[in-house]
């Protein structure tokens, strides 16, 4: 994927914006995941989808969660969906490549909750939205799916058309904390 | 001066300077802007709505009715701010309102005159309802309004932009505690410490220690309840505040959902209504609490007025604070030994079975006349005593906030020994605890047990833990209040206002009633009581004593109304927060920024940016578009079409899938193979069209219509979740996946020649509806041949993120043809050319037969549409039916006209039929149009007229058959 361009274009400037004055509240990036894709199964296929997924995300840096019933995102290195492909049967599930559609933002850092909380009607507490799951919500018209990494680690999958726009908004939201693009 | 700091020196606060109407004054931090004005000695700050009379600050916090200002941020106005909640701070603004030329010397004040003119209901009875002479009836009004809605209103909202920022912010928790005070605190600590998430919410600043565990929120005002117990509030983030961090918005909109929440809302005081009641000076007995909470206190005596003993505490505090008490006039003829204590602690002399029944003063208080009162019959007896005093502090008992109760609850239960309304219990779906004196539970130690009750209920519902729920606290008696809620005076002259800032009085009440509007809800509409700012905080208990007394029923019996959000004034502001300026965002295509690069005017299409077209410099949009459509025509052209919507379809069912929703086969369609298809909905209309492409024996790709992408996927979704969950297929929206570029023209072959690696793209290897594998620029690229332009063209599409590179090389492949990008106008207009149809013909109204795309509707298989598309109605000779459109008089067509016989601009005639879109065609060298026409096909060839009579436009136009240009489709099939 390090030849994709990125949809943020010039606006992505690294740096240190906002309220900076009492320390970085949180840090925004756009990690390149090799792969992003999403596997999905026929009714009564869920258990053995399951097993793919299961041995999908054991692979290095890769990660997994739920977007809906029977359907689950993934993300990790490229190729990462080779052994998926290999034992996938036709008529268990599905799976489908969307590096190109959709776009990673991370956001971290000790103000990730309180700026998330400004995004998203989620209850981004670690009691509710505990380390290593995923959600799929809305922020108005942008779908995004997130996925927690650690306490004060997010993943941010958007829609690539609206990812310069969404850019935008998690920055206006972060201004209040500072923020620093890296 | 009626009004002096009891510290002359701030008390080591900083002293902040600030002006009010034009004027420097001098306050301290933690001042309200009230008590600053009042330190100051600056006692009237508002006028009246309607009469426009003088008034000072009466309630505090929320409650005030009175105060009202406007504050002042450059050329930002923020009216009907309350003076007693606007924290001071250095060089703020402010003025009053409702007042020319100024605050002591208004016009308005002439309404005064006209009192009794201006009764309840005054507006119905002088503009409505048959006329009687010129100066009653609603053609008065028509005359009248103007100079109405001039006067109206209290402060000026402005016409300069807001430059404050808002923000928006969801929380969850366990236990939402709303109310700082005693109870709150208590409850927010017994649920934290049971290991709850727990939010407090208070809507004063902060007190300085934080609950350690709990999430504090200060200076938030929770105003509005809604469904499943998701709470609004308002932070004031910055108000208080001369300078803004970077992004710090000035307040915040809190959307709190809670598992359940504890309302330790506090209680108001409300008012006795008597004769002059509404001279500055006069003020509830709780505000000089405050005031002397911050350090100022009233310079001459003070008289009490009360029906119930906890005036008498407030009155020693006073006392204390070193105010002179000049008398307590109680209403009751028996008075507690305790009561009496305190009176004897601040020198006051007591007047028992007494009641305040005028005033004396303008804009500044006296004296107050007192009489024997007989509470049972409400009678005055006696001669009048004069009690000199230059303030007077009244308290009609206190009324729990059940604003937020009220909101999520059933009917306010009255309560006697209160004389208030207590808070309901919650409506279903709703779970909320209701504790201290907001539960009638008044005194501090009585308060706290309350609230320690509450919070053991909230954590062992929570728990799931059995508990056993201690009884609830008596109410601290000093709060029960006798029944006396007004006085009717025998001055006459003296109005006793029960709403002082809709300026309603007890005489427009008793009037309401007599004209039949016993309900309090129809009261309240006809008088306007309880529809200002303070929401009827002082005046509803007040009114409908009065009320039910005028029909012989008990307050009890009359009933209350119910609550409604917002419980406090709200800004629209942070109702709106973040959303401001472009209300939606904006999607790009991976190509936005060459376009913009390389002079593309841009269009909204959805949320879409497409480019419309690549003007040159001195070019008209015609003249562009015409150069650009010319171009592919001529040469070859390239357009983004990473718009288009894309779904991924894959499954074994896949086909049979396509097969339902497509009026055309697609079972029967090679691997490598697209198809033109066509879907109707359930109704039979035409719903969307494009191409599909088969890129696997189970998978396919879908492309849908730019604008139809999202309602394709749904009526998609909904087929296979609903009609035919047994099919085993899989949508995905892919429309981001790919990025998308059409090449065509007479040259288009060529320019792919040039750049395509690992394919061969000649007409045997890439026959028309064809598709290739290969690579431009080392970047997988897949490759179909179609065209919307009627040329030769491929639509190549690669990964989004390597758009720009194989954008780039179609370039450079095609720089030796001249390749010229074009946009959404040339695009439309190689369109209308061909007859090609988009959403302005499908238009959720024409039919396959319409469009004349019959020839799609397979007769061989089932389809979504199939069964109603025949109808008579939808089949009907004279329905509206695709045509083309030449103008011959060379002048432009526009879209949208109607298509009618007459050769005159005449009044509206009966339409045939209008027009769908319009251009100029270069290549016919005329301008021409598509139309849907009654009967379209049978008038072709003949001369009809298009009209807009909005502006002036009637041309004649001949009729011909939607393909224009090269009807036989040679061009593409090369």
């Amino acid at each position: 994927m390090s030849d994709h361009a990125s949809p943020l274009g010039a606006d992505f400037k690294p740096g240190q914006f906002g309220n900076v004055a009492r320390g970085i509240g949180v840090r925004l990036s756009e990690p390149q995941y090799g792969y992003l894709g999403e596997l999905a199964a026929f009714a009564g296929s869920g258990e053995a989808i399951l097993k793919l997924v299961r041995n999908a995300a054991g692979q290095p840096g890769a990660v997994s969660f739920p977007i809906a019933a029977n359907r689950w995102f993934l993300a990790g290195q490229e190729g990462m969906d080779e052994p998926v492909k290999a034992k996938l049967k036709p008529s268990d599930g599905t799976l489908i490549d969307l590096s190109h559609g959709r776009t990673c933002l991370r956001i971290s850092g000790p103000k990730v909750e309180w700026v998330l909380s400004k995004l998203y009607a989620i209850d981004f507490g670690l009691t509710a939205f505990a380390t290593g799951t995923g959600l799929s919500t809305t922020h108005h018209a942008i779908f995004t799916q997130i996925y927690r990494h650690d306490g004060e680690t997010f993943d941010l999958f958007v829609f690539r058309s609206l990812a310069r726009s969404f850019w935008h908004s998690v920055q206006r939201a972060a201004e209040e904390t500072g923020f620093e693009v890296v | 001066m009626s009004f002096h700091r009891i510290d002359p020196s701030g008390k080591g606060k900083r002293p902040v300077s600030f002006i009010f109407d034009g004027t420097r004054v001098t306050g301290y931090e933690g001042d309200t802007l009230a008590a600053a004005l009042l330190a100051s000695g600056q006692m009237v700050m508002g006028r009246s709505f309607k009469y426009h009379r003088p008034r000072g600050a009466f309630a505090p916090g929320s409650a005030e009715p009175n105060a009202l200002v406007t504050l002042l941020r450059g050329k930002f106005r923020e009216p009907n701010l309350r003076a007693t909640e606007v924290e001071i701070f250095e060089g703020m603004r402010a003025e009053s309102q409702n007042r020319f030329p100024s605050l002591n010397i208004d016009i308005g004040a002439v309404n005064g005159l006209a009192g009794k003119l201006l009764s309840a209901g005054f507006y119905y009875k002088t503009f409505m309802g048959p006329g009687i002479g010129p100066l009653r009836s609603t053609k008065f009004w028509m005359l009248a309004e103007r100079f109405i809605r001039r006067a109206a209103g209290l402060g000026r909202a402005g016409l300069a932009p807001d430059p404050d920022r808002y923000d928006r912010i969801n929380a969850f928790c366990d236990v939402l505690v709303i109310g700082g005070g005693d109870a709150g605190r208590t409850a927010a600590e017994a649920a934290t410490n049971a290991g709850l998430r727990v939010i407090l919410a208070d809507a004063n600043p902060p007190k300085g220690v934080d609950i350690d565990g709990a999430q504090t929120l200060s200076r938030t005002m929770v105003w509005g309840v809604y469904d499943g117990n998701t709470y609004a509030a308002t932070e004031r983030v910055a108000d208080h505040k001369s300078a803004r961090a970077p992004g710090e918005p000035r307040q915040r909109h809190w959307v709190i959902r809670a598992r359940t929440a504890i309302h330790a809302t506090g209680a108001t005081e409300r008012p006795i209504v008597f004769p002059g009641n509404d001279v500055p000076g006069v003020m509830l007995a709780s505000m000089f609490g405050d005031l002397a909470k911050r350090g100022v206190i009233p310079d001459g005596p003070v008289a009490f007025f009360t029906n119930n003993d906890a005036a008498y505490q407030t009155a020693a505090d006073l006392a204390g604070s070193g105010a002179t008490i000049a008398a307590i006039i109680d209403a009751r003829v028996e008075v507690s030994a305790s009561a009496r204590a305190l009176a004897d602690l601040c020198n006051a002399e007591i007047h028992i079975g007494r009641a305040v029944t005028g005033s004396e003063g303008k804009s500044a208080l006296k004296a107050v006349t007192v009489q024997q009162f007989d509470a049972a019959t409400g009678e005055i007896s006696g001669e009048p005593v004069s009690v000199q005093c230059s303030t007077v502090a009244v308290s009609g008992g206190w009324s729990p906030s059940i604003q937020l109760a009220s909101q999520a609850g059933g009917n306010p239960q009255w309560s006697e020994p209160l004389q208030a309304f207590l808070p309901p219990e919650p409506a279903p779906g709703q779970d909320f605890h209701v504790c201290g004196s907001a539960a009638g539970v008044f005194g501090r130690d009585e308060a706290k047990a309350d609230a320690n009750r509450a919070a053991g209920i909230a954590v062992a519902k929570l728990s799931g833990k059995k508990l056993k729920v201690a009884p609830r606290p008596d109410c601290y008696h000093a709060y029960f209040a006798a029944p006396v809620h007004e006085i009717r005076g025998t001055k006459k002259s003296q109005k006793a206002f029960v709403d002082f800032q809709h300026d309603v009085t007890a005489a427009d009440i008793r009037l309401a009633a007599l004209e039949g509007f016993s309900s309090p809800e129809h009261m309240k509409r006809y008088t306007t009581l309880g529809m200002a700012t303070e929401q009827g905080r002082n005046s509803a208990i007040p009114a409908l004593a009065i009320l039910g007394g005028e029909q012989g029923r008990s307050i009890a019996e009359t009933g209350t109304t119910r609550f409604r959000p917002p419980a406090s004034g709200v800004s629209f502001g942070v109702l709106a927060a973040e959303r401001y300026g472009d209300l939606q965002p904006g999607r790009l295509t991976p190509m936005h920024d060459w376009h913009l690069a390389n002079g593309a005017t841009l269009y909204a299409a959805g949320l879409w940016h497409r480019p419309m077209i690549y003007g040159r410099a001195g070019e008209t949009i015609e003249q562009a578009y015409v150069r650009e459509a010319r171009a592919v025509r001529m040469g070859v052209g390239i357009f983004d079409v990473s718009t288009l919507g894309k779904i991924d379809i894959q499954g074994p069912d896949s086909a049979k899938f396509l097969d339902r929703v497509y009026t055309n086969m697609f079972s029967n369609l090679a691997v490598g193979k697209a198809r033109y298809g066509l879907m109707l909905r359930e109704d039979g209309l035409v719903m969307d069209d494009g191409t599909t492409w088969r890129i696997g024996d189970i998978h396919f790709l879908m492309t849908t219509t730019t604008a139809n992408a999202g309602k394709v996927m749904q009526h998609l979704d909904y087929c296979l979740d609903c009609l035919w969950p047994d099919l085993k297929v899989h949508l995905t929206s892919v429309t981001d996946q790919w990025a998308g570029a059409a090449v065509g023209g007479p040259f288009a072959r060529k320019v792919l020649e040039n750049c395509v690696e690992g394919a061969q793209v000649d007409n045997d290897a890439v026959p028309f509806m064809g598709i290739v594998h290969g690579t431009i620029a080392d970047k997988p690229v897949m490759i179909c041949r179609l065209s919307f332009s009627g040329e030769l063209a491929y639509e190549v599409y690669s990964g989004a993120g390597h758009g720009q590179q194989v954008w780039d090389a179609l370039m450079g492949a095609g720089k030796p043809f001249n390749i010229t990008p074009y946009g959404l106008e040339a695009l439309g207009t190689l369109r209308i050319e061909k007859g090609h149809v988009t959403g302005a013909e499908i238009d959720g109204r024409t039919t396959a037969h319409d469009l004349h795309l019959e020839w799609m509707l397979s007769k061989k298989k089932p389809f979504i549409g199939q069964a109603m598309m025949n109808r008579p109605g939808m089949t009907d000779e004279n329905r509206l039916s695709l045509v083309g459109i030449i103008s011959t008089s060379g002048k432009p067509v526009s879209g949208g006209s109607h298509i009618v016989d007459e050769d005159e601009l005449t009044e509206p005639a009966d339409s045939l039929g209008h027009v769908t879109a319009a251009c100029y065609s270069p290549a016919l060298e005329k301008y021409i149009a598509l139309a849907l026409v009654k009967n379209g096909k049978s008038r072709i060839g003949t001369i009809a007229y298009v009209t807009a009579p909005l502006t002036g436009q009637h041309l004649p136009v001949e009729i011909v058959d939607c393909h224009m240009f090269d009807p036989e489709g040679r061009r593409m099939h090369v």
